[in-house]
């Protein structure tokens, strides 16, 4: 680890050296993002001469300046067409971020649920054999369902609105996080529970000072799994009745054939997922910062 | 200033602010029972394992042991023996298959706080900073904050880490990270104190170096101690008392009292021809041990 520290240290220093240095002594950091940077430039110009050059029906592949105008058109107030006085707000009756803060507000629902039900649920099963042997294969079926086979059931249950979409999500997310709760608890070193008992804590004591911090770290990363799953589930989920929504607009979007828009969504999707895992792996490291320095 | 339980204000007064301790040390008393620190007795202890394949393994058979109060007893022997086996049994973390452990009246069941246990490795708990690892243990009793922050400052002053009570454990080195574990049994004022091969990781000079702090730390407290190793020279280094048991199914084949630990002898003590001669005379155990039953030899 130290050499590690020291390769970073030089590396990350000013610029200082003859010239043959330079090239090398930029910093880590700079020289990975200017090769993502030079990446996504080639990325876009060739997306953008592709559709300039007319190589490709635009509505199959519209240019970057399309999608651009219709994820600005999504977000504003705008007259219908060019010719027409009438002005209409977003895309499908909603702004843009409207609809994905309608998806969002899912996801929150529905994992908030899962993560306390699965974290308590994965406790028990992970702390009591017999409890944990016996739910163990249902879970296991649970997990291996794909959600959309079973939100037609949920349609039956509760009905085409957001109750069913946030019983699905629940459904699929709680699974992992059960999971990680219980491999967690499994997965604690016995002499960390005796050093506990030694020193005098009463079974409850013994969960609340050492199995639940040292269950911690399996917990966030099983939460990073849920939230991954059920932002993808969202979005599928989202195909029946599912505006406002980030999934049922490129949804709509596509039926109506308006390929800039559904384009647009689907790069909002995709950065609104990176960004979700980016916040929640800080708060993983926020939280524990000792996962990964401690041995057993 | 009130504390809590007697038994802390006990503690709180045992222990001495460092510039005292020298003074200390130097007082040649010998070791004597407290009254609150009560014999050990081992009857008939057996312990069996059965393995995952179905076999069974005798790890201990048949051991009888009455260890007084205030006794520094050391255990050697072969590695896989039954030594850490007949002290989980002590400790309450295993049940033996036969026979009783029983400190003073009470037959042992389980983990308690009157039988503090330093492991080979530091088990600290990454979670918390140093000091909150010391403060666990009153904690769990409900000692209030400003009292057991007192407690664990002089806990860890006494061992040298009173620059580093805000770190966390992963941040100290090896040997800093098992006196951070000894402050931690030393603070809950356990009436034995259990020791596995606890210098087992270290490296020479920090085992020699934490060897005498923990001379001198027994030295002041008078608790009973009951310690593994498997150098014959720290056994005879540290205890007043010395058991060789034999390879497995292990038993007690050798109980050597050791009356050499005087408060002025350093590591010099070891080239005592006393100390010489008791170490030849344990070694000879452990390799007849060895011989009669055609285990490994001893590590060293
Ligand atoms: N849980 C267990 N299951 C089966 N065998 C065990 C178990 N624990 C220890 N043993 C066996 O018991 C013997 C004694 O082990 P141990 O007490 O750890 O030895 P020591 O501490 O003296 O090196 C060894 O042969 C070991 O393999
Ligand atoms: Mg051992």
């Amino acid at each position: 680890m130290s050499a590690a520290v020291a390769t970073a240290a030089t590396e990350s220093g000013p610029a200082q050296g003859g010239p043959r240095g330079r090239a090398r002594s930029w910093p880590t950091g700079l020289r990975r993002g200017a090769v993502h940077a030079s990446v996504f430039a080639a990325l876009m110009l060739t997306w953008w001469g592709v559709t300039a050059a007319s190589l490709i029906d635009p509505l199959f592949l519209p240019g970057p300046a399309a999608v651009w105008q219709a994820f600005v058109d999504a977000n504003t107030c705008h007259p219908v067409n060019e010719t027409s006085s009438r002005i209409v707000c977003g895309a499908q009756n909603y702004f843009l971020w409207e609809h994905l803060l309608a998806s969002l507000q899912r996801i929150a629902i529905g994992v908030s649920a899962a993560v306390a039900f699965g974290v308590l649920l994965g406790f028990l099963m992970g702390t009591m054999r017999g409890f944990g042997m016996v739910l163990e294969p249902y879970l296991n079926f649970l997990r291996a369902l794909p959600p959309l086979g079973y939100i037609g059931l949920l349609i039956v249950w509760f009905g085409i609105g957001d109750v069913s979409k946030i019983w699905l999500l629940f459904l699929a997310a709680f699974p992992p996080i059960t999971m990680a709760t219980i491999a967690g608890v499994r997965g604690i070193h016995a002499s960390r529970i005796h050093a506990v008992e030694s020193l005098g804590a009463s079974r409850w004591q013994v969960l609340v000072h050492v199995v639940f911090p040292s269950t911690l770290p399996g917990v966030i990363s099983g939460v990073r799994i849920a939230v991954g799953f059920a932002w993808t589930t969202v979005v599928a989920a989202e195909l029946n009745n599912g505006i406002p929504g980030i999934g049922g607009l490129a949804y709509v979007a596509g039926t109506q054939l308006q390929t800039p828009l559904v384009i647009a969504c689907i790069i909002v999707i995709g950065l609104a997922a990176i960004a979700l895992d980016s916040a929640l792996k800080l708060l993983g490291a926020v939280a524990v910062p000792w996962y990964g320095k401690a041995k057993a | 200033m009130t504390l809590a339980s007697p038994r802390i204000v006990r503690t709180a007064r045992a222990i001495a602010r460092p510039a005292e301790r020298n003074a200390m040390t130097f007082v040649d008393s010998p070791p004597a029972a407290t009254a609150d620190t009560p014999p050990i007795t081992l009857a008939g202890v057996t312990k069996d394992f059965v393995t995952d394949s179905g076999d069974t393994v005798h790890a201990v058979a048949q051991v009888d042991l009455a260890i007084e109060p205030g006794e520094f007893v050391c255990i050697v022997g072969p590695s896989g023996c039954g030594k850490s086996t007949l002290m989980d049994m002590v400790a309450g973390f295993l049940p033996p298959t036969g026979g009783t452990v029983s400190v003073g009246e009470r037959v042992v069941t389980a983990p308690g706080q009157d039988r503090g246990v330093v492991f080979q490795q530091p088990n600290l708990f990454p979670w918390m900073s140093v000091r909150h690892n010391v403060e666990l243990g009153p904690r769990l009793r409900g000692v209030r904050a400003r009292e057991r922050r007192e407690l664990a400052e002089r806990f860890l002053t006494l061992v040298g880490l009173e620059q580093f009570m805000e770190r966390r454990p992963y941040e100290l080195s090896g040997g800093m990270q098992q006196r951070c574990q000894i402050a931690r049994v030393l603070a809950n004022d356990p009436e034995v104190i259990l020791m596995d091969e606890p210098f087992g990781a270290l490296d020479a000079l920090t085992r020699e170096r934490l060897q005498l702090e923990l001379l001198e730390i027994w030295r002041q407290k008078r608790k009973t101690v009951i310690f593994i190793t498997h150098s014959v020279d720290e056994a005879i280094f540290l205890g007043t008392r010395v058991l060789v048991m034999s390879a497995r199914p292990g038993r007690v084949i050798l109980d050597q009292p050791v009356h050499l630990a005087g408060p002025e002898a350093g590591s010099e003590l070891r080239s005592l021809p006393e100390f010489v001669a008791l170490r030849d005379k344990v070694s000879a155990a452990i390799y007849a041990a060895q011989n009669v039953h055609g285990a490994t030899p001893v590590d060293h």
